[in-house]
């Protein structure tokens, strides 16, 4: 983004009437903080410096407040990521049916080839995350909001050709 | 009434508070000082650096002496193994990643991580790994460097900002041992009253640009003051280093300004050192000021007072003692007297979590006294008449631009070699706020003391004693 | 029932009648089975009376800590001077456990029928139903149900709210739970004040599990006598459990059984044991925190509280993780030290930096560099971070690590003589 773009808002339109809606939800307009980035993620893919001075403003918080929100729940992004992000669990439950597998099979079939990096297309972020709460289901992955069960490394291939 | 303390026994040595006190609190009063980082009385409890755990009968666990209210006969332990056990704990898991930074670190000496391990620490570490973890310095603002490798997640800076300066501009990000405090890159720590974080952090986490590397702790002579940069009369305590000043921090004054000072305060205190003094009185001799001794100069002024008679102008710096300002009054006594001042105002800076506490308006510590004495703020009308007076006195203000067909007598500490006050019959040569003792009025009417720090260079001496002298020797010194 | 599985003939269904039935997620559906006459009955009785109902069934606390839920409820002011809140937990984050992801897929109105009651009994007009980020297709379900519930108009004064988490397991942490809501960083709270005094918003509060309200409505309309009499071992541990069992079986799923039942017959029958060739080596009963079991334990252990209490660990939130032969227990309890590692909210000494040193000796001893001493340490550390901290996180990390290296001494002390070979896991 260069100096001179001007920042497009966010909360405008049928975002700030959404956003209003969720304001009537709480007694306080710093309740709707977390509903209120998640609609940004939503809408941006991501949640800048600069949208979390906007949400600041909308909220009557300061931007360091919502930063210290932002940085503290994992499924924010604080920069652009690949169009499909994947969510791998990999704690004990699913580790031992072979979650560490699925994610080699998933950096290796979409290219990001590190976990946490794009793929040179722009195309896949894969991530390890912490117990995802379907267990018995290993392993589960999370594809943007598609939650799947049952994923193994055969399966992965498939998986990828389906998103593409 | 007598039966609404709550008895309890900290330690062995029982104790007599209020309902509410919390054990830490209760604790000082039995001489206990129970070891603790984030909590602060200025601030919100927040319960988190677990160092104040202390035993207390009956209770399962381990209990946080910061965050327990007394109750009736409650019998609390600091010095079990179990208490020492987890403070010991706890100092040893904020050393692994604590670099070992003392000799560069200008905490030491002044820090409670070191105080605190040198009391109940380990003596050596057990965390084999090596590797700390590292993030770079970074600038807050116009002040404030925060060392991200030292923090130990008090948070006392945080909760400043947000409760007690209502600007939350600090946060903590991020989660776990990944956590450092931060700021969003479209606001700086550049609130009026930002400076206290540096005091508040235990450790050399968050310093001060003014004093980087500047003086180690032990160096310092400390010495209780009263800041002069407004009327709100903050306690202060002037650190000197080889009679430089070289630090201003606030002393605590529950009834004044808590545990603070702004920015201003704490920042304006070069003066003090300037260099530029006059350090001899001073008296015309041949069309030309000249140095000399005080008797010479004493008996100048003696001979001007003694010789004249009518209207008599004093023109006085509003950050001049109260007795040096009484003096000066009474010095005049025997002449129709007009006094005034003029103070510098500035923009009002309220640190809004504690009521009646702001950088206040009015730039200098003792309108107000000068006021009580019967100073006016009439500063124009008192320059114009000063054409006409009979004797001038010009008392600590140096940019005077007085102009006066009588004998100007000018008692200062500074004298550029363009001011006006160049053409007075005798300059004496005063100390300042740090070289005397004294008392300023704040603007709510307390009289507060401010002692010596360093001595005043050359012959200059207290404007109290200089005038006091030249008062006991026309007799007036005494009040009638 | 053994949800995706058959259900079994041991089994207790009551909560898991429907599950994998996609009519009973929807309002009609639900009605059809029966739904909302519960929630009827409550609102025409005295809240305290709803809270004695459930007070005489016995019912605890499902999530974790198994509080008396009526007594939990009884601790709300009894005359309502301000708002009280209820909060619903559905952060289900604890590893091994998958229950309440199940009764919101497939019970969603199940949830909130018992939500409504509770609120009745709390004498609360609204309700936030706390749901994690990652589960997205409950979410889409819960908002669904809650629209057709509320066109119906069965609620009364009472509001629900859906609020959606975004990845932290510590706020299912019934204080940082409130803090999330409040929109602050999921920071657990000291107590006191506790939530019934000051909670949500500084109000009264009071926060109950998923599963633990979707047994509300059963109770009123069956009776609180006929949960008590639910029980196979201690009369203090009534109704029926979800279990999510995982890990080394042929069959993972959530198996509904009566509380009291044995854990062995669990993992050996219900979830169809051993995959094949496998023996059992290690047992967690009730999710990632509480002590491991070895085998001769896992085989005598009933489940429920007091049982599993005698058998040296807890009943928690019932997520039963199995491993056999061929698990690397260093390796896992390494990844356990790392989960909490990953989640601690960093306010405590001892947990931010405790978990973290812990999951580094781990890695260490895994590459090989471990020495004798380095078990003492952790220990040690353990005894640290356990019991002096706001929130029990820091516990949760020394329980698996005090009790691995209890009962597995030897694959610790094989990477340290290396026996075994290292490897590089950070």
């Amino acid at each position: 983004m260069t100096v001179t773009e001007e920042y497009r808002p966010v909360f405008a339109g049928k975002v700030q009437d959404e956003l209003r809606q969720i304001l009537t939800r709480y007694p306080t307009k710093q309740a709707a903080l977390l509903p209120a980035l998640w609609l940004v993620q939503r809408e941006r893919g991501w949640i800048s410096d600069r949208n979390m001075t906007e949400v600041a403003e909308a909220l009557g918080v300061t931007p360091a407040y919502v930063k210290g929100v932002v940085t503290f729940y994992t499924m924010y992004h604080q920069h652009p990521v690949g169009r499909h992000f994947v969510q791998v669990c990999t704690t004990s439950p699913c580790n031992i049916c072979g979650a560490e597998e699925v994610v080699k099979a998933l950096l290796q079939q979409t290219g990001a080839n590190d976990p946490g990096a794009t793929s040179p297309d722009g195309a896949w972020t894969i991530v390890e995350v912490e117990c995802l709460g379907a267990c018995g289901f290993a392993t589960p992955i999370l594809i943007n909001d598609d939650f799947i069960e049952n994923v193994t490394p055969e399966k992965v291939p498939d998986l990828v050709r389906k998103y593409r | 009434m007598a039966d609404s303390m709550i008895t309890l026994t900290i330690d062995g040595v029982p104790v007599s508070v209020p309902p509410g006190t919390l054990v830490i609190e209760a604790a000082k009063q039995a001489g206990v000082l129970v070891p603790h980082y984030c909590y602060h009385p200025g601030l919100p409890v927040a319960g988190v650096c677990r160092m104040c755990l202390v035993e207390i009968e009956k209770a399962p666990k381990l209990q946080i002496a910061c965050a327990t209210q007394v109750t009736e006969g409650m019998v609390v332990k600091t010095q079990t193994a179990p208490a020492k056990d987890a403070r010991q704990g706890v100092l040893e898991l904020l050393l692994i990643n604590h670099p070992l930074d003392c000799p560069i670190c200008d905490q030491a000496g002044e820090c409670e991580l070191q105080d605190f391990v040198f009391q109940e620490g380990r003596s050596g570490t057990r965390y084999a790994e090596y590797a700390k973890r590292f993030n770079p310095v970074e600038d807050f603002g116009p002040d404030v460097l925060y060392v991200p490798n030292r923090c130990i997640l008090c948070t006392r800076c945080v909760r400043f900002m947000e409760d007690v300066a209502q600007e939350p501009v600090l946060n903590v990000s991020e989660r776990g041992d990944r956590a450092f405090i931060g700021v969003h890159p479209e606001a700086r720590l550049d609130h009026p009253w930002a400076g206290n974080v540096v005091d508040l952090c235990p450790v050399g986490s968050l310093l001060s640009k003014d004093f980087l590397h500047k003086a180690r702790a032990w160096e310092l002579d400390k010495t209780a003051s009263i800041c002069t940069g407004c009327s709100q009369g903050c306690s202060i305590t002037l650190d000197t280093r080889d009679e430089v000043v070289v630090r201003v921090r606030p002393r605590p004054n529950l009834e004044v300004n808590r545990y603070f000072i702004c920015d201003h305060g704490r920042m304006n205190y070069r003066w003090m050192n300037r260099g530029d003094r006059v350090e001899a009185p001073l008296v015309r001799r041949d069309g030309e000021l000249q140095a000399t001794d005080w008797d010479e100069a004493f008996a100048r002024v003696l001979g001007i007072l003694r010789g004249a008679s009518g209207k008599a102008v004093a023109l006085v710096s509003a950050g001049a003692s109260l007795e040096a300002l009484s003096l000066a009054k009474r010095l005049l006594s025997t002449f129709e007297w007009t006094g005034a001042f003029q103070v510098v105002m500035g923009e009002e800076a309220p640190l809004a979590g504690v009521p009646n506490l702001a950088l206040r308006a009015e730039r200098a510590p003792n309108a107000k006294g000068a006021e009580q004495l019967g100073y006016t703020r009439d500063y124009a009308a008192a320059v114009a008449a000063a054409k006409s007076a009979a004797v001038v006195l010009v008392l600590d203000d140096p940019d005077c631009a007085v102009q006066t067909h009588g004998a100007l007598i000018y008692a200062g500490t500074v004298l550029g070699p363009d001011a006006p006050c160049r053409a007075a019959e005798v300059v004496l040569p005063i100390a300042n706020v740090a070289e005397e003792e004294g008392t300023f009025v704040n603007r709510d009417g307390r009289a507060q003391r401010y002692f010596q720090a360093k001595p005043a260079p050359g012959m200059a001496r207290p404007a109290a004693w200089v005038l006091g002298e030249l008062a006991a020797a026309l007799g007036v010194a005494e009040v009638a | 029932m053994g949800f995706p599985h058959k259900p079994h003939p041991k089994e207790t269904v009551v909560l898991s009648q429907y599950f994998g039935d996609p009519e009973a997620r929807t309002h009609k559906g639900w009605v059809k089975r029966g739904g909302y006459e519960a929630l009827a009955q409550a609102l025409k009785m005295e809240p305290a009376a709803v809270t004695d109902v459930v007070k005489e069934s016995g019912l605890r606390g499902r999530g974790g800590a198994g509080f008396p839920t009526g007594l939990k409820w009884s601790f709300m002011p009894k005359e309502k001077k301000r708002p009280h809140y209820l909060c619903v937990n559905a952060d289900e984050s604890e590893p091994g456990t998958f229950k309440d992801r199940e009764i919101m897929r497939w019970t969603p109105h199940a949830l909130l029928e018992g939500t409504a009651i509770a609120a009745h009994a709390i004498q609360a007009e609204v309700a936030y139903i706390y749901i994690r980020g990652e589960f997205t297709e409950p979410w889409a379900i819960m908002e669904q149900a809650l629209a057709e519930a509320n066109a119906a108009r069965v609620f009364g004064k009472i509001a629900i709210h859906l609020h959606r988490g975004a990845g932290a397991y510590i706020c299912g942490e019934e204080t940082a739970l409130m803090n999330s809501i409040e929109g602050k960083r999921g920071n657990p709270r000291i107590k006191p004040p506790f939530p019934a005094a000051a909670g949500l918003f500084g109000l009264p509060t009071t926060i109950n599990n998923v599963e633990t309200l979707a047994a509300v409505p059963p109770i009123l309309t069956r009776g609180a006598a006929w949960y008590k009499a639910m029980s196979l071992s201690n009369p203090k541990s009534t109704g029926t459990k979800l279990f999510s069992v995982c890990g080394h079986v042929q069959r993972p799923g959530n198996y509904e059984v009566t509380m009291g039942f044995p854990l062995k017959d669990l993992v050996y029958e219900l979830s169809g044991g051993m995959r094949a060739g496998r023996t059992l080596k290690a047992c967690i009963p009730g999710g990632s925190s509480v002590p491991i079991l070895n085998r001769e334990e896992t085989e005598r252990t009933l489940l429920d509280y007091e049982g599993c209490v005698a058998a040296g660990t807890m009943l928690g939130s019932g997520g039963v993780i199995v491993f056999d032969d061929s698990t690397d227990m260093v390796y896992q309890i390494m990844r356990l030290a790392r989960f909490y590692a990953h989640e601690s909210c960093a306010q405590c000494t001892q947990c931010r930096e405790g978990t973290a040193w812990t999951t580094k000796i781990l890695e260490r001893i895994l590459a090989g560099q471990g020495k004798t001493k380095d078990l003492d340490l952790l220990l040690d550390l353990s005894e640290n971070m356990t019991g002096k901290t706001i929130c029990v996180l820091s516990d949760s990390c020394a329980a698996p690590v005090v009790s691995g290296i209890q009962k597995f001494k030897n694959e610790f002390e094989d990477y340290i003589a290396g026996r075994r070979k290292p490897m590089l896991v950070a």
